[in-house]
């Protein structure tokens, strides 16, 4: 494979690079060796062949749309060709920022029925690494970005953020938010975790409402899984911190915009640890009303990737079905309910490369398909994301090696 | 371009760390790092501590390690950021400084490839931090997944002076 012979050029030459100037500037060179090195982009401008982190995001009228992050700006652009040309992209950012580079960070994006669009990301704002959430949208159907603005005026971290519109074209977002730790700190309390915070807008992402909070000291460096149920309710998966330090995986289904129903438990996996996992869940809800949900634990009960499905609204779910290779490090999870089913996606690694395995189910995730790979890298990559049109599902997947892959992966043998 | 694949492996097994270590910067942790490292350490007890700048568990534990190794000179303790990032060296050397570990054997990840770089220390970590491995004399590893207790570190340290004697 062609990848895989430039995975083993590209040190080499790098590494006599390195030796030749090290004989001049010693202390230039080991910077600059360990920049190059160290990056997980492939170069470091902001086109999407340089981007680390890319979402994907199908409009209403079949536009595939795409945010990603590289040369320090958030960018976006769509293609009419189920991603065979793009347009030419749109900065959202106007200037290099320190965008939230952690493993389960991305910039995201919404598009409504008129085609406006929402995008949500996260910066590093200070030098501890405290984050912040910020939004912009577009009401020129992507052709122009207002200037992206916090989605609140708290100052302490935020990160995680999740977007979404609902039915009437709300905007619904949802983000990990250090704020109750001061006051806790002050009441001379210990304070774990984040506080799963929420917020709307009417107007399209210009403006959102006061910030809520719909369960305090859940998992503070773990992705969120948003989607809507059949009522258009938001239904959020996070990774919660139970009693005694377990970070299991919690639901949360909202009875309306603001207000946050009763929180169950996905598993009792029992991980019970004080570390940042990096790794969250992800969820999807088919036509059918049947929660779908993928994640990965490192629990007493069980390790490994898996995956349960609830039909009463999140309050119990199946027996958790373990997913992949257990000594290939199946990780990543990510989840669909499109036109032609349930798909699944998660990455598994053989100490060489990165390949994509794919499961998919037709009968509502009573019975999965034998999983089988359907792309490969030599390289870091980013996770790999599933998106559906009205037709098809694809798989979403930027690679440092091999760029920036869209496939369908309905219809695979 | 083969060809000079040696002379280059010599000049990085060996000019960098020098480099690094003169300038207190931690040192680029690579591919085939590991192996290096555990060979380097063979017969001494050591405690390699995983850890990143942005997590938050990691920043209580750093100060408590610099600590532990302060009232354990007989212990080689490695840090190892297991984090990515462009720019991290600045912000990794600071909290390391400010936790004590300024002295300890500082690494830093420095490939993209984080998956590959851990797959080398153990196939079945994903990633989480902060993460403790306490490698013994005899090679023997503990892992201690999440924040370590110190009166744990102590414990197997204290096993490790009394296996001399």
């Amino acid at each position: 494979m062609t990848s895989a012979s430039m995975t083993y050029r590209k040190p080499a030459a790098r590494s006599v690079l390195a030796a030749v100037m090290l004989a001049a500037l010693p202390s230039l060179a080991v910077a600059q060796m360990s920049h190059q090195h160290a990056s997980e982009a492939a170069c470091e401008e902001t086109v999407l062949r340089c981007a680390t982190k890319v979402t994907p995001a199908f409009g209403p009228d079949g536009t595939l749309w795409l945010t990603w992050m590289a040369g320090g700006q958030i960018s976006v652009a769509s293609s009419k060709d189920q991603g065979k040309s793009f347009s030419a992209p749109v900065q959202v950012t106007r200037e290099r920022l320190n965008l939230d580079w952690g493993p389960d960070a991305r910039p995201k994006l919404a598009i409504d029925a008129k085609g406006d669009i929402a995008v949500a990301f996260s910066i590093f704002r200070d030098q501890a690494f405290n984050g912040q959430v910020l939004t912009a949208r577009s009401s020129d159907g992507g052709r122009s970005f207002d200037l992206p603005k916090p989605i609140t005026s708290n100052n302490q971290s935020q990160r995680f953020e999740a977007i979404g519109f609902d039915p009437a074209g709300a905007v619904f977002a949802v983000w990990l938010d250090k704020r109750n730790r001061v006051p806790a700190q002050q009441r001379g309390e210990k304070y774990d975790g984040a506080g799963l915070f929420f917020a709307s807008s009417k107007d399209g992402g210009a403006t959102y409402s006061d910030p809520q909070l719909a369960a305090d000291n859940t998992c503070e460096c773990c992705r969120l899984a948003l989607a809507f149920d059949g009522a258009g309710h938001p239904v959020v998966v996070f990774r919660n911190i139970f009693e005694g330090g377990v970070r299991d995986h919690a639901i949360v289904t909202f009875t309306g915009l603001a207000t946050p129903g009763e929180i169950h438990r996905v598993s009792r996996d029992d991980w019970q640890i004080a570390a940042c996992p990096h790794h969250g869940p992800s969820l999807t809800i088919s036509a059918q009303g049947t929660y779908h949900v993928t994640w990965y634990t490192n629990g007493k009960a069980r390790k490994g990737l898996f995956y349960a499905r609830s039909r009463d609204g999140g309050k119990t779910f199946s027996d958790p079905l373990p997913i992949g290779r257990p000594n290939r490090s199946p990780s990543r999870p990510q989840i669909i309910a499109g036109p032609l089913g349930l798909a699944m996606v998660w990455k598994e690694f053989d100490g060489q490369k990165t390949s994509i395995n794919l499961m998919t189910s037709h009968d509502d995730g009573a019975t999965w398909s034998k999983p089988i790979d359907i792309a490969d890298t030599a390289d870091s990559s980013d996770h790999p994301l599933l998106v559906s049109d009205r037709r098809r599902t694809y798989l979403s997947w930027m690679t440092k090696a091999d760029g920036y892959h869209f496939q369908a992966v309905e219809g695979e043998p | 371009m083969k060809c000079h694949l040696p002379a280059a492996l010599v000049l990085l097994a060996t000019l960098p760390s020098a480099l690094a270590a003169a300038d207190g910067a931690p040192k680029p942790f690579e591919r085939g790092s590991w192996q290096k490292l555990l060979h380097a350490h063979a017969g001494h007890p050591t405690l390699v501590h995983f850890w990143g700048v942005t997590c938050g568990p990691c920043k209580v534990e750093l100060p408590q390690l610099g600590q532990f190794m302060k009232d354990h000179p007989g212990i080689d303790v490695v840090t190892i950021s297991a984090d990515l990032v462009p720019n991290l060296p600045e912000a990794t050397r600071s909290m390391l400084d400010h936790a004590g570990l300024a002295s300890a054997e500082n690494w830093i990840f420095g490939d993209g490839f984080a998956e590959r770089l851990r797959f080398e220390i153990d196939p079945a970590w994903q990633g989480d931090i902060p993460r403790t491995m306490l490698i013994a004399r005899d090679g023997t590893i503990t892992t201690i997944e999440g924040s370590a207790e110190i009166a744990d570190l102590s414990k197997w340290s204290d096993a490790q002076a009394t296996a001399i004697r």
